[in-house]
């Protein structure tokens, strides 16, 4: 072993390297000393082998850690909230959507003509009016009671009763005598002040 | 849940992460004071030690994803946490260690050996121990590392080339060159101690 192998050896301390020992001076004393440097470093290594972070690191991370997670479950908090928020505010305007589109629906089928629904209504046309009927109507086949002012269809309403021929005459039509005894049927057309307007003789009774 | 002294590290941080605040403190006492003696050994400061460990624990309060357990052991991670924020300090501040002989008045708890030999053979010793850390905190980061990590944390090499992310050929030239440079610094304290203090 030559000095240049001596020194690149390690720490490990063979045959040849104590036998390189013995003949040359410079590694002996190179070992001496390095022995000596190792002695004081594991005495430094001693010194601070205990050494820990003062408790007030710990309580400082500690303050640090639980400000971070609290802030952080806050604001999750907040972020849960405004998402139910506007959550709530879309079904509510989804719902008042909803309400108001059902409301103009049924407004929209109450100002269709009365004519054109089915009515149910119990006739009280004077003496000479039958009993309770019931009226369809397609709004075409009616005619003007002379002397009828037709108002608006809105208010009005159909009902079907049965009465005298000759009692039409009290409406102004024309009447055959010889029949003035029979009943018949009749749709009569009524505003919204109960007068009759126009009336419709139904198949039946031709 | 109780928590596991022997609980595994990412098991612990996965719960930290979630502001389980008794994993964090559980860690935190499971790895501080390897970080902290290789801050001060560093440094050669306990203030300085004690703001690293700060530093290194703060940046897993905030930023715990940033470990990969798959990468390798929590305690390396925080090891290289370490490693960058004692680069930062001693860029910071190259010259702010001394090579005097120190006396002691001042000087940290930790350093202090409990020792029942005479007083003047604890007054050599501690001289011997101040003028070793002198040279090792006089040397260039790389080897200083080295030589704290294997020497004085008496780390092997295979971990000590993981913490420092290099190859175990890399540990040893390092120590044998750090080695080197503490004879030569120790040598030139031993004959010349003022003049040594002038040039650093």
């Amino acid at each position: 072993m030559n000095c240049e192998e001596f020194a690149n050896r390690g720490m490990e301390l063979d045959s040849a390297a104590r036998e390189h020992m013995r003949t040359c001076a410079a590694c002996a004393a190179l070992y001496e000393s390095t022995e000596r440097l190792r002695e004081g470093l594991r005495e430094l290594g001693m010194a601070t082998v205990d050494a820990t972070a003062p408790s007030r690191v710990e309580m400082r991370l500690r303050q640090e850690f639980r400000t971070r997670h609290t802030t952080v479950k806050t604001r999750g908090r907040v972020v849960v909230a405004s998402w139910l928020l506007a959550a709530a505010t879309i079904v509510l305007v989804a719902g008042s959507l909803f309400f108001w589109q059902q409301k103009r629906g049924a407004n929209l089928a109450q100002v269709q003509p009365t004519a054109k629904r089915a009515v149910v209504q119990t006739a009280a046309a004077g003496p000479e009016l039958g009993g309770t009927l019931i009226a369809e109507n397609d709004g075409d086949e009616f005619a003007l009671i002379p002397g009828a002012f037709p108002g608006l269809q809105d208010d009005t309403t159909v009902v079907r009763v049965q009465m005298q021929r000759g009692s039409l005459s009290a409406l102004g039509l024309t009447v055959n005598e010889e029949q003035a005894n029979d009943l018949v049927q009749v749709d009569l057309l009524l505003g919204a002040d109960g007068q009759p307007q126009a009336y419709r003789l139904p198949q039946s009774n031709n | 849940m109780p928590i596991e002294s022997q609980e595994r590290d990412d098991v612990l941080l996965k719960r930290s992460a979630k502001g389980d605040e008794e994993a964090f403190t559980l860690l935190y006492r499971r790895h501080q004071a390897q970080i902290y003696r290789f801050a001060l050994r560093m440094t050669g400061h306990a203030w300085a030690a004690e703001e690293i460990v700060q530093d290194v624990f703060m940046t897993l309060v905030r930023e715990p994803r940033k470990f990969d357990p798959e990468r390798g052991q929590l305690g390396a991670f925080l090891y290289g946490i370490a490693r960058n924020r004692l680069m930062k300090h001693l860029e910071r501040q190259p010259r702010e260690f001394r090579l005097e002989v120190r006396n002691g008045e001042g000087e940290p708890k930790e350093f202090e050996i409990a020792d029942e030999r005479t007083p003047a053979h604890w007054a050599e010793l501690r001289e011997r121990r101040d003028r070793v850390r002198s040279a090792v905190l006089s040397l260039p980061p790389e080897f200083r590392e080295t030589v704290v990590l294997c020497e004085l944390e008496e780390l092997s090499y295979e971990e000590t080339a993981r913490i420092l992310e290099c190859p175990v050929g890399t540990v040893r030239s390092r120590l044998h060159r750090g080695r080197a440079l503490l004879l030569a610094k120790l040598e030139m304290l031993r004959e010349s101690p003022k003049r040594a203090n002038a040039a650093l």
